[in-house]
């Protein structure tokens, strides 16, 4: 049996940390949660030589143990704690050469916990090109440790690495720093307090309310022998922590590193100033997201109709092909119906993340949030609220999540009611069926109205969540305190894998997170609109042969149809909430669309097609049979159902409403509350039913 | 016959598709930890 190394992968944002992590781990590696939170938590296998493996866990981007974010709680939770079962038998930290200076301090805190401690210095390939030198053995003299000078991008110094791990035993755990020289009669009485205990982890657990072992904060501030300080005495004693750390840490660089400002060739200031610039910085983000959203449609459209046919095709083929009967029905009516329900998005999703990885890995993104934080500050937003606010064109669930990383708890839980506000893809097959139907084929300066249609209902999205963001920011009474760090990484080319990998993850997220809810409320609303109780679902066919005796034989089939429908479960159900609805201008058969909505927008596309498919003899499935049917519905007084003005009101029902389960459930997990999710569901959906009444009402006189 | 079979199948079907559904929207198992605080008595719970 080969021997295990378990290996934490330590290190400040933007060191190119998760490229070391793919570089040591290739595909073998797996994306889950911490306990209790959801912080990602990336694991990978590493084989290190015939008999050792290693299993490495990617610990989230911090700048040092001083936790601001939930993801740096995570780092010193771990480090802390033992018997944790992930608890490393050895650390990497992962620094970037030309901020070493700043990624120190972060690997001189580590060091301190007696780990054994790698030093990965990243990105090695562009020493030259900045005029850094490093002379290694005096480092890992000064620094305690064994240096690995690596580049993840050209896969060098990785071998050395993985050497360096295999032998990590030989590794000292001699801290960098003493502890006591911060205040030595306080170290000097929690050391007499907790004579077994290391002082530095002591020290965190005072400063960081965290713990380890059965030492917590509490038990400490219990010890009758040991007084501790106040708040504003311990956050001075931090400072002075700090600065003795970075004393050290000049003090070594000094000897150890050399910069020759002559060599280095700087392109990166040049575009910095440009990127952002506060009228060229908007202009070229703006024309960046245009192209970004052109092209997820333009080219996202071959795939995607390519998948929508050969999922109607396979339909076709399965009533035709297999035994007559109810399950066959359930196949081609429902399942297939389902999973081509839900292979449609990937192409529009593979796309968008695409394109978010590419910027995020090139470091535009940076440069973005930077310069948004100037225009989201005056809405109670951050400028880190820029991601998840482009992320949740996408998808709601991983641009809450991506709201993490904003320090102030206010911002973040502001951005997390108004993400769902922005135009997620599950929005985009609804508007796009509704738009077809009800707005006017035809042009505006080359444009057409239907994409202008679109465009606006994505305007809307984005002002409505930016809007929403400054009322909740003169509501909400939080204090908390609002600061903005962001980290400018230097602008680099995308490295192919790190993209691959992002897209990967994202799509076969959404397909087994959402394609199950799908597919499973597929077959229940196929079963509801199967099946009924009672004379007129039971009799249809005799009820309906009475009725219209001079029907045409496919005519009767048809009507048969729909007055089982009408009578089936689904039916009953849609019949009941249609005086809701009614002032919207939507029938039953909507209504019933907008009730499996709730579990995920994008189920009412499919909804409408189960719902049109069984209400109707004909075996054709594809998007230009339901979109006729759809134009053709009336209602009972003859008007048509899908008009200008219903069309509108729901196109912005769709716009405003919170109708996706899933978010509400990430919302709930992200703020620990059912508080916010509840407030979201009701402001979000009332709001949205007095908008869409309005506008029908307006619209229709 | 033939029929009975297609019926069991669709029931079967749904039966799947609704424990999934419950599980996954109205009934959750409970997870045995909620903080990564070891196995020892940490004194989190």
């Amino acid at each position: 049996m080969s021997k295990q190394i378990k290996v934490a992968l330590i290190g400040n944002p933007n060191t190119g940390k998760t490229s070391v992590f793919n570089a040591l781990t290739g595909l073998n590696q797996k994306v889950g949660n911490y306990p209790g939170i959801t912080v990602d938590k990336k694991q990978g296998v590493s084989k290190l030589n015939d008999d050792v493996k290693a299993n490495i866990i990617d610990l989230p981007g911090t700048y040092s143990l001083n936790a601001s974010s939930l993801d740096e709680n995570v780092v010193i939770e771990l480090l802390l704690n033992k018997n944790d079962k992930d608890f490393p038998d050895v650390a990497i930290v992962v620094t970037d050469v030309e901020n070493l200076k700043r990624n120190l301090l972060l690997y001189t805190q580590i060091k301190d916990l007696e780990i054994p401690t790698i030093l990965a210095i990243n990105m090695s390939d562009r020493m030259q090109r900045k005029g850094i030198s490093l002379d290694i053995p005096i480092l890992e003299k000064a620094l305690k440790t064994k240096i690995a000078l690596i580049s993840s991008r050209k896969n060098t110094g990785i071998d050395e690495l993985k050497q360096l791990i295999t032998n990590y035993e030989n590794l000292s755990t001699e801290p960098c720093l003493d502890a006591s020289v911060i205040d030595k009669s306080y170290f000097e009485g929690l050391q007499k307090a907790f004579p077994n205990q290391l002082l530095y982890k002591l020290w965190l657990v005072i400063t960081q309310d965290v713990n380890f072992g059965k030492v917590d904060k509490k038990t400490i501030d219990s010890v009758s022998e040991f007084k501790t300080k106040s708040e504003s005495d311990l956050k001075r004693l931090q400072q002075k922590e700090t600065i003795k750390r970075y004393q050290f840490i000049n003090e070594t660089l000094k000897k150890g590193q050399t910069i020759d400002p002559n060599a280095a060739t700087d392109l990166r200031s040049r575009l910095d100033r440009v990127l952002t610039h506060k009228v060229w910085g908007y202009i070229i983000f703006a024309a960046i997201l245009l192209l970004m959203f052109q092209a997820v449609y333009d080219w996202a459209a071959y795939p995607t109709d390519l998948i929508d046919a050969s999922f109607a095709s396979l339909a076709d083929w399965t009533k035709e092909n297999l035994p007559e009967g109810a399950f066959t029905n359930l196949l081609a009516e429902g399942i297939i119906a389902g999973i081509g329900g839900i292979m449609v998005f990937i192409p529009p999703i593979a796309f968008l993340f695409l394109f978010i990885a590419l910027l995020e890995e090139s470091g535009y993104m940076s440069r973005v949030v930077f310069l948004m934080d100037r225009v989201m500050r005056r809405f109670g937003l951050s400028g880190k609220s820029v991601v998840p606010l482009i992320s949740g064109n996408a998808c709601a669930i991983p641009a809450v999540m991506a709201a993490r990383n904003i320090e102030s708890w206010k911002e973040r839980l502001i951005t997390i009611l108004v993400t769902p506000f922005t135009t997620c893809s599950a929005r985009l097959p609804v508007y796009v069926i509704i738009i077809a139907l009800v707005i006017p084929k035809g042009t505006f300066a080359g444009i057409s109205y239907q994409a202008l249609t679109l465009m606006s209902l994505y305007i809307i999205g984005f002002l409505t969540a930016v809007f929403a963001a400054y009322i909740l920011n003169k509501i909400l009474k939080i204090k908390s305190k609002s600061y903005f760090v962001i980290e400018m990484p230097n602008y680099k080319l995308p490295l192919f894998k790190n993209v691959a990998i992002t897209v990967i993850e994202k799509t076969k997220s959404f397909v087994f997170e959402a394609g199950k809810i799908i597919l499973a409320i597929s077959v229940v609303l196929w079963f509801l609109a199967s099946y009924g109780a009672g004379e007129q679902f039971n009799n249809a066919e005799e009820i309906v042969a009475k009725e219209f005796p001079n029907l045409s034989e496919t005519d009767l089939e048809d009507k048969i149809a729909a007055h089982k429908l009408e009578h089936s479960y689904i039916g009953v159900v849609g019949k009941t909430i249609e005086p809701v609805i009614k002032p919207l201008g939507y029938d039953w058969k909507i209504g019933i669309g907008l009730v499996t909505s709730f579990a995920a927008r994008e189920v009412f596309v499919g909804t409408l097609a189960t719902i049109y498919s069984v209400g109707s003899a004909s075996d054709s499935e594809d998007e230009e049979t339901i979109k006729s049917k759809m134009a053709a519905e009336v209602h009972a007084d003859g008007k048509k159902v899908f008009t200008f003005a219903s069309g509108i009101s729901l196109l912005l029902f769709y716009a405003f409403a919170m109708q996706c389960m899933s978010t509400l459930a990430i919302v709930k997990r992200e703020t620990n509350s059912w508080k916010w999710p509840m407030l979201q569901l009701v402001v979000m959906s009332g709001f949205a039913y007095l908008v869409a009444l309005v506008a029908f009402q307006f619209l229709n006189k | 016959m033939n029929s009975i079979v297609q019926n069991i199948l669709v029931f079967t079907t749904l039966a799947f598709a609704l424990a999934f559904i419950v599980r996954k929207f109205i009934w959750r198992p409970k997870k045995a930890s909620t903080k990564a605080c070891g196995n020892d008595g940490c004194g989190c719970s």
